[in-house]
């Protein structure tokens, strides 16, 4: 007879290895294009696509954020470091900042995507998106459901016939599915944040993860 | 407890295995949660509400690596593989937490396995606190009892 305790260690070295494999692949493919240029295709595709710009639409550089709204990283660069980045590149001019969805994580991310936009089809774009991750709970734990998305319209000041229409009847579904291509396809985001600086010139410059401001820094200011 | 470990880590051997299992553990881990970023540049970055996350994790890679080492001297002077399998378990438990989270391994996971991986990885994300803390509670526990064994074993030994 097999040793269970064997069995348990065996199946725990094989869990490890896997975890490993999985950590190694997924960081690997990262790696291999940090780097691309391209000739300013990008932001001609996602002033094309229509997805709202902070700052100066004739800002030099453009940083595109892909992010899930149930993204709790997301969340974190959303208050450590999109303040500074807001106030010393988007305010002086210097920078425009866009948003590209890649809704991944749970069943709310899609819906809450699609609400950015119906607020946006009122002018509050911005507002919405930052209260979105100003209260992101948990994965799927309700923050994000239908009716909490209502409430964000209301307390924003939304014309809710207009905003509930637009949920009901799916308007923006295949904005944000075009934006989940873009991210994947264009830029090759498998992970959120995933940043994007695109030079006048249009060389690109990739940032994966929630980098601290020093990053930022260091990438946008060789690029101006 | 005190002249077990220092009978293990007498030999320069296993303080090599004790070092070499933490960063094997401590630099993988602190890259999958954002800690540390290799791309574009070298940076290493911890927010006031993560530091408890990164204090975790250095705990966990600490207890992993004593429990590791100790029970390969264990094994080397009784033959008996009893608690490394307690030990790697409670390594792998506390390594999964938080290791999905919104990075491409959760982005992998969620392709492959569709709503059953997105409903684990949002399970290891929420609760990654809570499951580290247990990783390190079955670490400190395999931690003492191969302490207790070992001082008991030795005796008999000598």
């Amino acid at each position: 007879m097999v040793d269970a305790k064997k069995i348990g260690v065996a199946g725990a070295a094989i869990v490890l290895v896997t975890l490993v494999a999985v950590f190694a692949t997924s960081y690997m493919s990262d790696f291999e294009t940090p780097r691309t240029s391209n000739t300013g295709e990008e932001t001609q595709a996602i002033q094309l696509k229509g997805a709202p710009v902070l700052g100066s639409k004739t800002a030099p550089l453009t940083i595109v954020e892909v992010g899930d709204y149930q993204c709790h990283m997301c969340k974190l660069w959303f208050k450590e470091t999109r303040p500074l980045i807001i106030e010393n590149y988007v305010e002086t001019g210097k920078a425009n900042l866009v948003f590209i969805d890649m809704p991944f994580l749970g069943r709310d991310s899609t819906p809450a995507s699609e609400a950015t936009y119906c607020a946006n089809d009122q002018g509050k774009y911005w507002e919405y998106h930052s209260t979105l991750f100003e209260y992101q709970q948990e994965i799927d734990d309700g923050w994000a459901n239908a009716s909490r998305l209502q409430a964000i319209a209301l307390n924003l000041g939304l014309d809710m016939e207009q905003f509930d229409k637009c949920m009901i009847t799916d308007d923006h579904r295949a904005q944000v599915n075009a934006n989940m291509q873009m991210a994947k396809k264009q830029f090759g985001a498998n992970s959120t944040p995933t940043f994007v600086i695109v030079s006048p010139t249009g060389e690109a410059q990739k940032i994966i993860g929630a980098h601290p401001y020093s990053t930022f820094v260091s990438v946008l200011d060789p690029m101006l | 407890m005190n002249n077990t470990l220092g009978i293990i880590y007498s030999n320069p051997s296993y303080i090599l295995i004790l070092i070499g299992i933490f960063f094997l553990l401590f630099i993988p881990l602190i890259i999958i949660s954002e800690f540390l970023f290799v791309e574009p540049f070298l940076v290493f970055s911890i927010y006031p509400e993560t530091t408890l996350s990164f204090s975790l994790i250095v705990l966990l890679s600490l207890f992993s690596a004593f429990a590791v080492s100790m029970n390969i001297y264990r094994i080397k002077l009784i033959k008996e593989t009893k608690k490394i399998g307690s030990s790697i378990i409670g390594t792998v438990i506390g390594a999964s937490a938080g290791a999905c989270s919104c990075g491409p391994i959760a982005f992998s996971v969620i392709a492959t396995f569709g709503t059953a991986g997105s409903i684990a990885s949002s399970f290891l994300t929420a609760y990654e606190i809570p499951i580290r803390l247990t990783s390190i509670g079955i670490l400190i526990l395999v931690i003492f009892v191969t302490t207790k064994s070992l001082s008991r074993e030795c005796k008999v030994k000598l």
